[in-house]
């Protein structure tokens, strides 16, 4: 496959903004339910409890903050070289935002995605990912909109309107290889 | 007014698509992500039994044959990109009874028929109103129009190219060879037999996403207008459902003919108006709309996790030289119908009705459990990607 971005600019790891260092002794209460998956994970191998559900969820829990969403998704792989999106400032934290729906039933992510080129074609894959890795992660009452940031690539609206297609993404999800290469992605997830 | 509900029915493990109550008996089936369709009681709200085997991917949509007796029939359209016929012979007592079977036996469904022939993922499947005529519609852009000549042995009599984009939804009229489809191209178009071809009839444009689901107001409900004769229903991604009108058709066997023509026939052209908007509800992709047979009334759902119910009223008549302020808030004016200024207003809206979950599907049916107070009672199901469907009532 040829190569879409030869030699992106790439970011330091130690100037990439985490949380995850400090908590390696005391994960907090939502890195550590990561494994109970919640809704439709196509990884799931075991079967997920009732009480499990119940603990993790809502208002319960410490509130889930941008950064603990940039935490979550900064370490997916490129598809296409050897780094994460993070060192490629595909994900940048300042592009995440949660912003709670006046009902309080259900909260919105918005994740906004920098292409390290303006046509790369990886995009759609590169934002399924993301949302694989969030829906995976997060309680069922995030609602998650994955986005190319505006003027970022060439045919992003068309992208988000993929992205942001619920039938689409789930069918997405059932086939093989497409879901071969998120699994690739997702491996290097802490 | 406010939904109240009735009960829920045990889940699914996966996400349930869409639902469809049975025309007649007192029968609803799922489409569910585990690649399933359950049928369950709305006498008893009990699971009667599941199909399963049939596809290899989730079953995104099903329908039920209308206008057939001793037998019922679904049809299932999965992402596997096939649709199913199955078969079930109800015994006689099965209309006494309303589909409640007589043991504990799951009787057993019989998958008739694959029908093959689309490219991708069949998206939704639509019965035409005589049973005669099954729609499928998929990802691959296209409409399929499949006859049954005998039973089990169907023949595709079109194939409609016109959508730019994924098809998301078909639906017939309730009462003409009419269908309608709508797109992730963001418009609805509507389709009808020319001589020998199914030609698309009707583009509506106006929408500024995907439209999600159509459905058509039923001959007979309240403000239904003889002369008007069609409206339809249309919800979509840009969070807005709005009503069309027809305003005219040509081409028809019936109008044509005392029109004389050069060629054989005018082309078979209809012209749909966009009538009204719903008041703005949902803040997330409205999913599914649908249009009571019964009062005329309009559910819809969505990824906001919302169900709202519409309803519409004669409005305060713009200051007019002639009409006396309509006295009775049930009944359509008689003096209305030339200059229609009906409003919708909502009566009803849940926030959270299947908890923290999106909801994927709304449904009215008839009212069949114990709890019915009058024939003409009517009930929601909805149903979600907790894997559930809930039943409801609209009460004062």
């Amino acid at each position: 496959m040829e190569t879409q971005n030869a030699n992106p600019t790439i970011l330091s790891i130690s100037d990439l903004p985490s949380r995850l260092q400090q908590k390696k002794t005391a994960p907090s209460a939502l890195l550590t339910g990561l494994t109970p998956a919640y809704v439709r994970d196509p990884f799931a191998t075991g079967t997920e409890s009732a009480s499990d559900d119940e603990s993790e969820d809502d208002s319960v829990v410490d509130r889930i903050d941008e950064q603990e969403i940039y935490d979550l998704i900064a370490t997916i792989s490129d598809p296409e070289h050897p780094l994460t999106l993070g060192e490629l400032a595909v994900i940048n934290l300042p592009h995440i935002q949660i912003t709670d729906e006046p009902s309080a039933l259900t909260s919105r992510v918005l994740v906004e995605l920098t292409p390290t080129v303006n046509h790369c074609s990886l995009a759609t894959v590169i934002g399924l990912g993301v949302r694989v890795r969030l829906e995976q992660a997060l309680p069922p009452r995030f609602r998650l909109d994955v986005r190319i940031r505006e003027g970022t690539h060439s045919t992003g609206d068309q992208v988000n309107k993929q992205l942001n297609d619920k039938e689409r993404v789930a069918s997405a999800l059932e086939n093989e290889t497409l879901m071969g290469v998120v699994r690739k992605m997702l491996e290097t997830c802490k | 007014m406010k939904l109240q509900k009735i009960t829920s029915l045990p889940p699914h493990p996966d996400r349930i698509w869409s639902i469809a109550v049975h025309p007649t008996l007192p029968l609803i089936a799922t489409a569910s992500s585990d690649r399933t369709s359950r049928i369950s009681s709305l006498l008893t709200y009990r699971a009667l039994s599941t199909i399963d085997g049939g596809h290899k991917r989730s079953i995104r949509s099903v329908a039920w044959k209308p206008a057939i007796k001793g037998e019922s029939v679904l049809a299932t359209g999965s992402f596997d990109a096939t649709a199913g016929i199955w078969r079930r012979f109800e015994d006689d007592l099965g209309s006494s009874t309303g589909g409640e079977y007589a043991d504990d036996e799951e009787e057993e469904w019989r998958f008739a028929v694959v029908l093959d022939g689309h490219e991708n993922e069949v998206k939704c499947v639509a019965w035409s109103a005589g049973g005669n005529f099954l729609a499928t519609c998929s990802r691959d852009k296209t409409v399929w129009v499949w006859e049954e000549m005998e039973e089990d042995n169907f023949e595709t009599i079109a194939v409609l190219q016109d959508h730019t984009q994924d098809v998301k939804c078909v639906t017939w009229h309730p009462e003409e060879e009419l269908l309608a489809s709508s797109s992730y191209d963001d418009t609805v178009r509507l389709y009808r037999e020319d001589v020998d071809d199914w030609v698309c009839c009707a583009l509506l444009e106006g929408h500024t996403s995907t439209v999600w689901c159509i459905d058509f107001e039923k001959p007979g409900s309240p403000h239904y207008v003889e002369s008007r004769s069609s409206r339809l229903a249309s919800c979509s991604d840009d969070l807005s459902i709005r009503i069309w009108t027809r305003v005219s058709r040509s081409g028809d066997a019936s109008t044509v003919k005392a029109v004389p023509s050069i060629l054989r026939g005018a082309p078979v052209e209809e012209e749909w108006v966009h009538e009204a908007t719903l008041p703005k509800v949902h803040t997330r992709a409205v999913y599914s709309v649908s249009w009571s047979a019964r009062s005329g009334r309009i559910v819809s759902c969505g990824g906001d996790g919302k169900v709202a119910v519409y309803e519409e009223v004669a409005g305060e008549s713009e200051p007019g030289p002639e009409s006396e302020p309509c006295e009775s808030e049930s009944e359509p004016c008689e003096s209305e119908q030339a200059k229609p200024r009906s409003e919708w207003k909502v009566v009803a809206e849940l926030e959270g009705a299947h908890d923290v979950f999106e909801v994927n599907g709304v449904a009215w049916s008839k009212r069949w459990d114990k709890g019915r107070k009058s024939d003409g009672e009517e009930i929601i199901a909805s149903c979600g990607d907790d894997g559930v469907v809930s039943m409801w009532e609209l009460v004062d």
